[in-house]
């Protein structure tokens, strides 16, 4: 079975720590219910299984009768595409967590080339009375962390959000991460919990808000958080995304990376320090600087052209990541045509013109390539360009670029 | 004149014995800006590039004197970089770090919110410059001209190519700051557009932004009110795929804003000459100056 091979080579964790940098640093369902399990927020009792042997061994330790199977993949939509099923014996379950185990599931988060499950979780049923949700955010604009509920739970908090604002409370929760006790008030009375399922729903959110801080998370989410029959609070499900340029000091999150869950291409740059995601067009770029990559993506679609990707080089590009981006950029079946968009601040355009030369002779591109360059000692960079006798269509401007890199495509056609 | 920098401002460099940091400081000073001085823990009492180097801003400050620092201290270590700047008294802040943690930036948001000694611009920015006069950033000097446009940006090559287009049609530029591209940042544009309108040299005012945030809309409002200058702008990210989310919940609060279509609308709506394209940046602006 495919799925039962371990990835063979095991990471330093000064490795991990560098892959993981680089990517968006999502986690898996099981370690964020780890994590705020730590934090006294119950959880219900679950196991993750890889193997048959694995799924036997959960339902021999936790004795479950009723389930329910999730894939652990870094994407939402799970429930929708296929990847959750529940589960009323044993048989039940150990077939369909069987089922899930290797599931590749595709949907607009993952791309079409679908992410991979290599693990499942396997959790003991709650009975659901109501729904709520709890999450924890940075507000960009107020510039501080915030405490959001809904008395609404287990459905896309987005759209209460813009269809009933009046039903999501959001509380600052202050540099050191505190609930006042007016806060705490507020929230019960919002949530409508009395008694010992108010004094329950308190400990949850100054759990969930001191694991926020601990983690260095952007987002931690609990959605559904249930009451069940006995008005007993747990977490269903979690999300936890942390702050990846605070790994360095989270040892305990870098261990979490996962790298079957990155996507091939995008993954790739990444180890080699290039921003990459891939788009469903033809035409490749390459460009130095987010913004300008942006802004090139969009002139391409100004002059009726497609990209095929959003590609920033960095504003250091050496020989060698320039030469990685045209090996990224070709692995696109779809690219026809490539635009490179350079404009060189402190980086040369000389040593930027022999990294294009030498990765040209190197891949044997065969896809009409321009490139515009601007800046520091361009006029050197276009001469050896010019001379490399190789096809490389050299062009003065942006406009002018996009304008040539979109008709040498309807040329193509 | 110009805003935040000219000729007389005397700039100290922290984590001027890094790579980046002294590179750039001696790029700095060939463009002729007035460095005085460095800071790096632990290498007090040495020289760089002749000039003094200090173990603390605050010692930087007593014994030189200086009215703008720029840091390049690594990101572990640049939000406390930042608040050292800022216990000094150190009148201008600028980060060019990247990737300095949320949560650090967090406390110093809060710390410059309530400052009233110190502005902070950055961080992840490619600088000031004031053409012909000052440069205290990372950007190339050549592609700019001293002249009649202010220019205030997220991104730091886009400007480039902003500042160049200006150029080469003759407007030239009378200072363009960076404001950098982190979700958390020191100054923002509306800050910025502030100082242009004020700055008596300025004609115009040419912003740069890009999907994201609401710092634009919020900026457009403003412009909207008070603004007495022609403007033009350019957002990117407009082709950028929707279904590649910008970090979940973060747009609930926001309210569903930050998309290109919306910031160019609210911009338009405010009298800004919108740029079709980044290829028409500097037309636009030329365009805007036109009609006044």
């Amino acid at each position: 079975m495919p799925f039962l091979i371990a990835r063979k080579k095991t990471l330093t964790d000064k490795e991990k720590r560098s892959k993981a940098k680089r990517n968006k640093m999502n986690t898996h369902e099981y370690q964020a219910k780890d994590i705020l399990k730590s934090y006294n927020i119950p959880i219900p009792r679950f196991g993750i299984a890889s193997s048959i042997e694995g799924i036997e061994s959960i339902l021999r330790d936790l004795s479950l009768k009723e389930a329910v199977i999730k894939i652990q993949v870094h994407a939402g939509g799970r429930g929708k595409a296929g990847g959750v099923k529940i589960a009323h014996s044993q048989q039940e379950i150990l077939k369909n967590a069987r089922k899930l185990i290797g599931m590749k599931m595709v949907n607009n988060q993952t791309g079409s080339q679908g992410i991979v499950a290599h693990q499942v979780l396997i959790s003991e049923l709650i009975a659901i009375k109501k729904e709520y949700y709890l999450s924890i955010v940075i507000d960009r604009k107020k510039k501080e962390a915030v405490f959001i509920a809904s008395a609404e739970g287990g459905v896309e908090i987005e759209e209460i959000a813009a269809k009933n604002p009046e039903k999501i409370l959001t509380m600052p929760i202050g540099l050191n991460g505190v609930l006042h006790p007016f806060q705490k008030l507020q929230l019960i009375k919002f949530m409508d919990w009395k008694a010992e399922m108010a004094e329950q729903g308190i400990q949850i959110a100054e759990g969930l808000v001191q694991a926020f801080m601990d983690t260095d998370a952007s987002l931690l989410e609990i959605n559904p958080l249930v009451a069940d029959q006995n008005n007993q609070l747990w977490a269903l499900d979690a999300k936890l995304v942390v702050d990846d340029n605070a790994l360095f000091r989270q040892p305990k999150i870098v261990d979490f990376y996962d790298p079957s869950q990155a996507m091939q291409n995008e993954a790739r740059a990444k180890e080699s320090d290039l921003a990459y995601i891939a788009l469903e067009g033809n035409i490749g770029c390459m460009v130095n600087g987010a913004g300008l990559a942006m802004a090139t993506m969009d002139i391409i679609q100004y002059y009726g052209g497609k990209p095929a990707n959003f590609l920033d080089v960095g504003g250091g590009a050496s020989k060698e990541k320039v030469a990685e981006g045209f090996k990224i950029i070709l692995s696109d079946p779809n690219v026809k045509a490539i635009l490179v968009n350079i404009f060189g601040g402190i980086m040369n355009c000389a040593t930027l013109a022999e990294g294009i030369i030498a990765a040209v002779k190197e891949m044997e591109i065969r896809v009409p390539l321009v490139v515009r360059m601007e800046g520091t000692n361009v006029e050197e960079g276009k001469r050896l360009l010019q001379h490399s006798n190789l096809a490389i269509i050299t062009v003065d401007g942006l406009d002018n670029a996009a304008k040539k890199v979109v008709e040498m495509l309807k040329g193509k056609e | 004149m110009a805003i935040l920098i000219d000729k007389n401002t005397r700039v100290i460099t922290q984590g001027i014995s890094g790579k980046a940091g002294r590179f750039h400081t001696e790029q700095c000073l060939l463009y002729g800006s007035r460095f005085v001085g460095g800071v790096t823990p632990g290498r007090g009492g040495e020289t760089i590039l002749d000039l003094p180097v200090f173990d603390t801003v605050m010692e930087a400050k007593k014994k030189v004197g200086c009215d703008a620092t720029i840091i390049f201290v690594p990101a572990p270590y640049a939000a406390d970089a930042i608040l050292e700047a800022e216990d000094a008294g150190i009148p201008l802040i600028i980060c060019i770090t990247e990737g300095i943690p949320v949560k650090d930036m967090l406390e110093v948001s809060r710390v410059m919110q309530l400052s009233q000694t110190s502005r902070l611009i950055g961080p992840n920015c490619p600088g000031i410059i004031t053409p012909g006069a000052c440069k205290i950033g990372i950007m190339p000097g050549y592609i700019h001209k001293k002249g009649r446009v202010g220019i205030v940006s997220r991104s730091g090559t886009l400007t480039y190519e902003a500042v160049w287009q200006t150029t080469q049609l003759g407007l030239g530029q009378t200072t363009c700051v960076g404001i950098g591209g982190d979700p958390l940042n020191g100054t923002n544009f509306i800050d910025v557009i502030k100082l242009f309108q004020e700055d008596p040299k300025t004609e115009g005012i040419l912003l740069i932004g890009e999907i994201g945030g609401s710092a634009e809309e919020e900026a457009a409002e403003w412009i909207k009110e008070y603004c007495s200058k022609p403007v033009a702008a350019f957002i990117a990210g407009i082709t950028a795929p929707k279904d590649k989310r910008m970090g979940h919940a973060g747009a609930i609060i926001s309210g569903g804003k930050g998309g290109a279509r919306d910031k160019i609308a609210t911009l338009k709506n405010a009298g800004a000459c919108i740029a079709k394209s980044p290829a028409e940046m500097g037309q636009a602006m030329a365009e805007a100056l036109g009609r006044f």
